[in-house]
Formats: structure tokens, sequence, C-alpha cells
């Protein structure tokens, strides 16, 4: 392990050396980092969100005349309570009857919200008569849902734009980092330099080059997403939710950065660093040493 | 027994049909100055670099210690066993003269000796002070450069130093310092020393002598090289 100290210390040596193409290169990690962080962060919390809210519109559920104004008296206290008695549920709650009428309000709580056919089934059986309708608040689901996965879908567009176009632009400055510096590659390899420690050598520069972006990334990244993600949800309101009805729509998410995002990052950062160095590595083993030099003298 | 032999070595490069060197055999024993001599395009240059493990003959064997230099291991070869001063010098230029002895001392990696210390030595041996020792290589002049590649041939201690024109960016003086040098290399540390030149101060300290002319190898008396 020893032997290869040097190869890590020229490397790091290196970092200072070459300033202007390693700025060069930090930029672009540094940008594709950052726009990571803030599309998956927004992608990753509205995944939870829409999960989140599916789970509490999706499984509340309540009986009500199919179509509206209706003449139909709904439903008793009494149905409620046989309704009420279903494996398929959690929880109930039934409003006191008013004076004028023996009809309640009850909503029903699923287990889960792909429970809802099989209790609409259920309260059929138990004598639920036509022209009702058992469902889930569908305008309420709409309004906290529809401008989430709006958010979700965008975010992750942009998430493979961004690695896609990261990787392209990883790629591309791998290929001229690795030509400007021929010469040296020549020199070295010339003084006996295995290529296996060369292209380590060039592995720990853009590592090193990586983890200092990620870093900077990650803070500009948590800095950035939080009023990029309210810009892209009244975009989704505005597009989406004109025609939405009553009660408050959904106008801003709380962005956070949890360690299985920065995780997922740091892996999408080392991803696109080895995409580069294997790509180096290529080029290193292609170059004999003595083309390089008798081209260069 | 040889340090070095070529048994029935041509060389062509490319993608060309000519003959760059053609059907050598030679011999270099240790504890000898050798020098090749010829017009440029020759073949001398092309001959210095199948000697340093640079590149392998299209025909034919090089052969260091019984073992063919096609068999071996080259970047073991080159950074082991041969020290090689290029004409061109190729240092890295944005590293100090200094870290460029110590890497190539890290790649052969020499080891029990302070590397700096040693590193210094050597510098020192070719005229060049500590203080432009830490100057980065681009700040140094053609002559300086030049010596400074002699230094970094000679730090992993090799038994082969192969050198393409040392003393053509040398002043007079800097250049008997060098020749002194390689003389001692040979004469009393038992070095191997192969010079391609067209200097007669080089040829002086020469024990062999070779002419190469389109790729032929001949002997040259040494009185009258």
């Amino acid at each position: 392990m020893k032997k290869y100290f040097y190869v890590i210390e020229n490397a790091l040596l290196n970092l200072s050396k070459n300033k202007g193409r390693n700025f060069l290169q930090g930029a672009m990690i540094f940008a594709v980092i950052t726009t990571t962080v803030i599309a998956l962060s927004i992608h990753n919390t509205s995944v939870t969100l829409i999960s989140e809210y599916k789970a509490h519109f999706g499984s509340e559920v309540s009986i009500s005349p199919e179509r509206m104004p209706s003449n139909l008296p709904g439903i008793t206290a009494e149905q409620a309570l046989a309704f009420s008695q279903s494996e398929y549920l959690r929880d109930f709650e039934v409003s006191e009857p008013d004076d004028s009428s023996e009809a309640v309000d009850a909503v029903f709580y699923l287990k889960s919200p792909e429970l809802l056919e099989a209790f609409a089934a259920e309260v059929r059986g138990k004598g639920l008569p036509d022209g009702y309708k058992v469902d889930i608040d569908r305008d309420a689901y709409a309004r906290m849902v529809t401008p989430l996965e709006g958010l979700q879908d965008i975010s992750f567009t942009f998430l493979l734009i961004v690695l896609a176009l990261g990787a392209a632009i990883m790629v591309l400055l791998s290929v001229i980092a690795v030509r400007e510096r021929k010469y040296e590659i020549g020199v070295l390899r010339a003084m006996g330099m295995k290529k296996r420690k060369l292209a380590m050598g060039l592995g720990v520069e853009i590592i090193a080059i990586t983890c200092v972006c990620y870093l900077f990334g990650m803070i500009a990244g948590w800095l950035l997403s939080q009023p990029i993600s309210d810009a892209l949800l009244t975009g989704q309101q505005s597009a989406e939710l004109m025609n939405a009805v009553a009660a408050q729509p959904l106008t801003s998410v709380k962005i956070s950065v949890s360690p299985l995002t920065a995780l997922e990052i740091f892996g999408v950062a080392i991803l696109l660093a080895s995409i580069a160095g294997i790509i180096s590595v290529r080029q290193v083993t292609k170059y004999e040493p003595i083309k390089i030099l008798m081209e260069r003298n | 027994m040889s340090t070095l032999t070529l048994q029935n070595v041509s060389y062509k490069y490319e993608g060309s049909e000519r003959l760059v060197i053609r059907d050598v055999s030679l011999s270099f024993e240790p504890g000898n100055v050798y020098t090749i001599i010829g017009k440029s395009g020759a073949g001398k240059s092309t001959l210095l670099n199948l000697l340093a493990g640079l590149d392998v003959a299209t025909t034919g064997h090089i052969v260091y210690d019984g073992v063919s230099l096609a068999e071996i291991n080259r970047n073991h070869y080159r950074a082991r066993k041969a020290g090689i001063i290029f004409q061109g010098f190729n240092l890295l230029t944005n590293a100090t003269a200094l870290d460029n002895i110590l890497l190539s001392m890290h790649i052969s990696g020499v080891k029990g000796i302070n590397k700096k210390t040693r590193a210094l030595e050597l510098l020192e041996k070719v005229g060049i002070s500590p203080e432009k020792a830490n100057r980065k290589i681009l700040k140094l002049s053609g002559g300086e450069q030049q010596r400074i590649g002699m230094a970094r041939a000679l730090a992993h201690n090799p038994e082969l130093i192969v050198a393409d024109e040392p003393t053509g960016n040398l002043d007079e003086d800097t250049a008997n310092r060098v020749l002194e040098v390689f003389a001692s290399l040979a004469h009393e540390e038992g070095k191997c020393v192969i010079i391609v030149t067209h200097s007669k101060e080089v040829i002086a300290i020469a024990d062999e002598i070779w002419s190469v002319d389109e790729g032929v190898f001949r002997p040259v008396p040494v009185n009258e090289g």
C-alpha cells in the first residue's frame, strides 16, 4: 500500500498545479451536483408527501348521493354503525343527526386506499341503496396531490436531463483534460510509471475535486431547492388547478435534504467521477509513451 | 556478461516500409562509454529508444541480462534498470527540478536512503544549486533543464544509461563537467553508458564508437572518432 502513497500525494499536488483546468472541471461538477440536489430533494420530498396524502385522502371515505341536488334522505346512524363494522376500516366518525332528519354525516377511514372497492361492495351488500356513492373526497385529493405529482414529474425529468448532460460534460472534460496532459502522461510512462498507477493518480484527482464540489454543491442545492420548489409549485397550481373548488390548494412544500438524499447525491457524484475516471483510464492506456514524446519533440 | 546485446535487430516505423535500423548486432558491456555517431535521420535516436525500452524491435532481439526486452515488463526496465536522458529533456514542466527527481525515485521504488538528500546531491553533481532545485522547470534555462534530465536519469542508480545529445545545450565548462560525470559512472562505478552525439568532446571520452548510416552500424576506431 505504501508504494501507492506517492501516487496519491502527486495527484493531490497536481490539483494546485493545474488550477485553471481543475477549476473548470470543478465548476461543472459543482453545477451538476447542485442541480441534482435540487431535483432529487424536490423529487424525494414530493414522493413522500404524495404517499402521505394518498394514505390520508385516499382512505377517507364518505357516503353521499351520486347526484346533487338530491331528494335521497342520506344514511341513518343505524346504517352508519352497521357499515362501520368492517374489517377494511381502522376508524370511523359519525355525526349526531339534526332535528329535521335522521340522516347523519359519516366518515370511514380505510386501513388502506386500495380497500375502497371492497368496502363499497361490502356496504352495498349491507343494504346501501342505489343512488349513493361510496367514495373518497376527490376534490381535496386533487388539490393536494395533483400539484405534487406535477412537481415530482418535473423534478424527475430535470434530474434525468441533468444526469445525462452531466455525464456527457464529464466525459468531454475528461477527454480534453487527458489530451492536455498527454505530454505529462508520456513523461511519466517513459520514466517507467505503470498505467495502473497513472490511472489511479487521475482517479484520485477527479475524486478529490468531486468531494470538494459535493460539499459546496450540497450547500448550494439545499439553499436553492426551497425557492425553486415554491416557484414550480406555483406554476403547477396555475396550470392544473384553476378550476379547483373551495378549500386551500397546496402552495408550498417544505423541501428537506434527508440523509438518504445526501447519500444518493454522493452516489451520483461518485458515479459521474467514475465515468470520467474510466474515460481517462481508457485514454491513458491507449497512449504509448514513445509516440507522445516523439509528437512533442 | 554484457549489459545489453542486440541480436539482428531491425526496425521500421508503423506504416513505413523503410528500415531505419538494419540487422544490427552489438554488445554493450558494463564499465564502458559508447558513443553512436552519424548524420541526422541515420537511426541513432531510434536505436536509443529501443535500448531504453521505449519501443520494440520489428525483428531481432534486444537482450538485457539474458532476457529479451520484448519479453519483460518494460515499465520495470525503464524504472529500475535504465536511465534515459532525452534530447528534448522531457521533464514535468509544472513541477520543480527537485520534484522531478523525487518523483522518478518514487516510480523506481528507491528505498533505504533519504530521497531528498540524494536528489540534491545529484543536482549538485550536475551543477544545479539547491536554490535552483526548488524552481519550476519552465523558469530554468535549456542547459539547466538538460542537466536536471541527467540527474533524473541517475536518480535510481541504473546499470545502463542512455543519453541523446546530453551536451547539446551546454556551455563548454558545464559540458566538461557533465562528461566527467559520464566517464566516472562508467569507469569508476561500472555502469554502461551509451551516448548518441555529434560532439567531439563526447566522442573523446568514449571507449567504443559506432557510426550509423542508413540504419547500418559500423565500428569506428577510437583514435579516428
